[in-house]
């Protein structure tokens, strides 16, 4: 989360010499991001990155106690003119409770709410806050609305504990009940908006069943304060995280005070913020307090302790720092240290305050404190040494062979597509595919992708439906994994090679065909195959060792209708575990021979019964002398064929081979 | 005999027609070939007396010699004719060869590959679909972590498998932290993968599926200078020696501690303070997040987290486009359109 305060604002905690850009550079550097400093008149807003884990330092004081740990480690002066957490406590609070407006107060489970607080004050006198708290929370990008609202606000930038006031006077009968909200409740918030509860969020009802308050995110807009409020109820909570983060993601009430509150905030905290509210009220509103102090906290924070050597820590930081600045650096964020001097080693009894109990369990939780006050960019960069490991030969090939088809696809002039590996229904739909032996994503965000792909070639359709009249010859290729479902394990992650085009079967059967001989893949058979989208005469399958591995064809025309594509569309699927299994870095090759190599053409018919693969089947099966035979034309149901003849140990006359060509020729017609 | 003077003057009539090198051989061939005028004529001297032969002879070479001066001095003016000639468009274009294009995801996953292979990282490869083991208990993140809800992770329609968790689409790589340990046994451990991750997010700089490059190093006495030379040889590698890396303090669930890594501002060139640059925050951008490997993690990966440490850091390959390549929008990656495509 981001959060704004002011330089001015600061140094009413921090005493220092560091000017605003210096506390920006060296901020970021080892805590708390500034990212901006923009300068308004005699101040300056900074704009400040906090992570989930430090939510204690989205306030002014959290970033006066950073500031004190790590300027110095720069050579500014910093030290704290003030600490809220020992100066406003519950002991030292020097307003005295009323007692006649009391407040009935049930709290279903302390889960919910593990410390509550409130008091009663009246003869409040609603009227804008004075200039100085108005334009602080201005520069800090929070409207100003009147004091009382004001104090909430600028207690919460403060101390980073977000408050909420109700009137007292609207709460009928007076009573509170904290308790988790049931399926379908409904609360009209602040900003006039009727949310309907999903349930089990926490809400405060005042006992006729209305809601007064969506806790930790937003008060019912039939409690809040107005121009005419002169009791109100000053409150202030911590709440389980989770719920808040849950109600605010479904109802999408983002506040301010959710962001604060789904990060788990120190119950500790709480006193800190309305002992000070208290001073800010009596200063500001006019009003009295008029009940009892509520405070209720079954289960006060229990100091947790680490134990930690410096050794330890300077092993993993891989520096040498020393003691006494370890100390130095841990007291100043608060944490209590004592040194113990054990026999050969020094350790640190480190005790740790309530507001980092969140996020600081463990000895690396320490060291990354030290280190980073100590200053990573104080470290030297030093690659680990370097040794060998092993990749295992599958996973290597997969990578290698990848990347040589990719290349080499690039270079035949196709275009790499990479799709999301979901689809959508309206894409099932279209193509008829099944949807059962797909797996379904719960909690799509959008219909476009619901469906874990069995293969890639509904997307690659899809592609050349989006590009058709971008370019005219499209070319397309995508390599990825498939998501074949299984009962209750997880689905197998097969890759394939997908193909599509819109210019002939003969241009996509020739990519495949080339792309067979750069892996060096020599044998294969092709057979027909049937299949429910592609043309029946186009639809073929390669088998590589027995194995099918690759299917084409054309798209029947009731798919590229239904897709609105206008040409014809081709397509082909590849497995590519058989290409890894099949590829050969080198191709097996042959000695040059000496002897001579003649080659004859010839012209048959050509039609269903005698086709290429017949012919050429047919002209090996009957000469041994045969090498090679290479299609020259096709015309008018006549195919011309080139024919290569050689011997292995002797130079053939052209007598000799002519022999052998009419002998294909006599098998043939 | 007499008309091999003449022969001399016919071969200068004819050379002053000749305008091209080709015509120009088929006039050697004529006279000087193996059939040529004056190897026929050189046939005769059997016919000629065996005393005059000599003389004879002598002739016939002497006009042969001159015959080959006069076609050599003839191929010299033709070939500094033709160097002369000026009416050839070199201009034109060359004749055209296909240019297909790879995905700018390709090319980066290659380049980050080499890079690591160079200090001893294998590239490795993990499911995409995950059980939240994976990607969540094992990486210390517990059941109520809000990077496990339903806003910030793909849930799928499947059974949940009792040890292992729910089944989700992988919403980072380091879901192949733990695979790694597991399949390694005792480290070393030297990884990167790179891998398609998702998330539930969708617009400018977002797309629900993305790419991330993740790295791991478990070794004994590994520290954070480590992971920080790691990242700077990286960043000098990828982006170039002129840009400088930092860390800065992060919160992960996974690495204790933890970081962020920046990296300078290749358009303000890291100058930051008052300079409004309109890419960087204060000339450093964001690119990563890393940290020491948490023990916990170490200890679900069955590796003692007292003997070996490590760390690790994981990029968005999208986000390594946007900060090196200019790319603007995430959503042209995997819109499909060829015309931002075929640049590549």
């Amino acid at each position: 989360m981001n959060i704004k305060i002011t330089y001015n604002w600061l140094l009413e905690y921090l005493e220092t010499d560091a000017d605003p850009y210096e506390l920006q550079k060296y901020l970021s550097l080892c805590g708390p991001s500034i990212e901006r400093v923009q300068q308004i008149g005699v101040d300056y807003v900074l704009d400040i990155e906090v992570t989930t884990n430090r939510v204690e330092t989205a306030s002014v004081f959290g970033i006066a106690q950073e500031a004190t740990a790590i300027l110095p480690q720069f050579g500014k002066k910093a030290k704290l003119k003030i600490n809220p957490l020992q100066k406003y406590t519950f002991s030292s609070m020097n307003t005295k409770p009323g007692e006649h407006m009391k407040l009935d107060i049930t709290i279903a489970d302390h889960n919910l709410c593990p410390r509550f607080t409130a008091i009663v004050y009246k003869d409040i006198n609603i009227k804008p806050a004075p200039d100085l708290i108005k334009q602080r929370l201005q520069m800090c990008d929070i409207k100003s609305i009147n004091n009382i609202v004001d104090i909430s606000n600028y207690l919460m930038l403060s101390l980073g504990q977000p408050v909420h006031m109700f009137d007292y006077d609207k709460i009928i009968a007076h009573k509170m009940i904290l308790r988790e909200s049931k399926k379908g409740e409904k609360i009209t918030t602040l900003d006039e908006k009727e949310i309907i509860l999903p349930g089990g969020d926490i809400v405060i009802e005042d006992g006729s069943g209305r809601l007064i308050d969506l806790c930790g995110i937003m008060g019912g807009l039939n409690s809040a304060i107005n121009n005419k409020t002169t009791t109100i109820v000053f409150f202030i909570q911590n709440y389980d995280k989770k719920r808040i983060r849950r109600t605010s993601m479904i109802t999408g009430q983002r506040t301010v005070a959710a962001t604060y509150f789904e990060k788990g905030l120190d119950p500790q905290r709480v006193e800190t913020t309305f002992v000070y509210g208290i001073d800010l009220l009596n200063e500001l509103s006019g009003g009295i307090s008029a009940s009892p102090l509520y405070d209720i906290y079954p289960h006060p924070y229990q100091i947790k302790e680490i134990n930690v050597t410096l050794d330890f820590i300077n092993r993993l930081i891989g520096v040498s720092i020393e003691q006494n600045k370890v100390k130095y650096i841990l007291e100043n964020l608060g944490f209590k240290v004592e040194i113990h001097h054990n026999e050969d080693y020094e350790s640190f009894h480190i005790k740790v305050p309530s507001y980092r109990s969140g996020d600081v369990d463990i000895k690396e939780d320490i060291v990354e404190e030290v280190a980073r006050v100590y200053g990573y960019h104080n470290l030297n960069n030093a690659i680990q040494p370097t040794i060998y490991v092993k990749q295992p030969r599958d996973i290597e090939m997969l990578f290698v062979i990848q990347q040589k088809i990719k290349y080499f696809l690039k270079h035949l002039g196709l275009n790499e597509m990479m799709n999301y590996s979901m689809i959508s229904k309206e894409l099932i739909d279209k193509l008829a595919l099944d949807s059962d032996n797909k797996l379904v994503i719960d909690n799509s965000i959008s219909e476009e992708i619901r469906y874990m792909r069995t293969s890639l070639i509904p997307s690659l359709i899809k592609n050349i439906k989006d590009n058709e009249n971008k370019k005219d010859k499209l070319k397309f290729f995508e390599i990825a994994k498939i998501y074949e479902k299984k009962e209750s394990l997880l689905p197998n992650e097969i890759y394939r090679l997908g193909l599509a085009t819109n210019t002939d079967f003969f241009d996509l059967k020739g990519i495949i065909q080339a792309l067979l001989n750069e892996l060096n893949i020599s044998e294969y058979q092709i057979i027909r195959w049937e299949s429910k989208h592609y043309l029946p005469s186009t639809s073929v399958e390669w088998r590589l060792a027995d194995i099918p591995a690759i299917r084409m064809g054309q798209i029947k025309k009731t798919y590229q209708e239904a897709m609105g594509i206008k040409s014809s569309l081709f397509v082909a699927e590849i497995e590519f575990s058989a290409l890894i299994k099949n590829y050969q870095a080198i191709a097996t090759f042959k000695p040059l021979s000496p002897y001579a190599i003649i080659k004859l053409d010839l012209n048959l018919k050509h039609n269903q019964k005698q086709t290429y693969d017949k012919i050429r089947k047919t002209a090996f099966a009957t000469t041994p002398l045969l090498t090679n035979v290479e299609l020259l034309d096709l015309y008018k149901g006549k195919i011309t064929l080139r024919f290569y003849f050689s011997s292995s140990h002797k130079n053939l006359t052209e007598e000799e081979v002519k022999k052998e060509l009419q002998k294909i020729q006599n098998k043939l017609q | 005999m007499e008309n091999l003077t003449n022969v001399v003057s016919q071969v200068k009539k004819n050379l002053q027609k000749v305008s091209d090198l080709e015509k120009l051989e088929e006039l050697t061939i004529r006279y000087l070939g193996r059939h040529g005028l004056i190897n026929e004529t050189l046939q005769k001297i059997k016919e000629i007396d065996p005393g005059k032969r000599r003389e004879f002879g002598q002739k016939i070479n002497a006009v042969k010699e001159e015959i080959n001066k006069l076609f050599l001095i003839k191929k010299n003016q033709l070939i500094k004719n033709d160097e002369a000639l000026t009416d050839f468009d070199n201009t034109l274009p060359g004749r055209p060869y296909p240019k297909g294009s790879l995905h700018m995801i390709s090319y980066a996953t290659e380049e980050i590959s080499a890079i690591f292979s160079k200090i001893g990282f294998i590239r490795m490869t993990y499911p995409e679909i995950e059980r939240e083991y994976f990607s969540f208990d094992s990486l210390n993140m517990p059941p109520d972590h809000p990077g496990r809800d339903d806003f910030e992770t793909f849930f799928l329609k499947a059974q949940k498998d009792p040890q292992l968790g729910k089944m989700i689409l992988s919403p980072h790589t380091s879901s192949g932290q733990v695979r790694e340990m597991w399949r390694v046994g005792t480290p070393p451990i030297r990884m990167i993968s790179i891998g398609k991750c998702y998330r539930p997010n969708w617009d400018t700089t977002h797309t629900p599926m993305f790419h991330q490059f993740e790295s791991l190093c478990v070794d004994r006495s590994i520290n954070i200078t480590h992971l920080k030379g790691t990242i700077d040889y990286f960043v000098k590698q990828y982006f170039g020696e002129d840009r400088e890396a930092r860390l800065r303090p992060h919160h992960f669930q996974f690495t204790e501690p933890s970081f962020e890594v920046d990296i300078t501002c290749g358009v303000c060139h890291g100058r930051g303070d008052g300079v409004k640059c309109r890419v960087c925050k204060s000339g450093w951008l964001e690119l990563a997040g890393a940290g020491m490997v948490h023990p916990n993690v170490l200890k679900h990966g069955k590796i003692n987290a007292n003997e070996y440490n490590g760390w690790a850091f994981a990029f968005g390959i999208e986000r390594l486009l946007m900060v090196r390549g200019g790319l603007k929008n995430m959503r042209d990656l995997y819109t499909g359109d060829i015309r931002f495509l075929e640049q590549f």
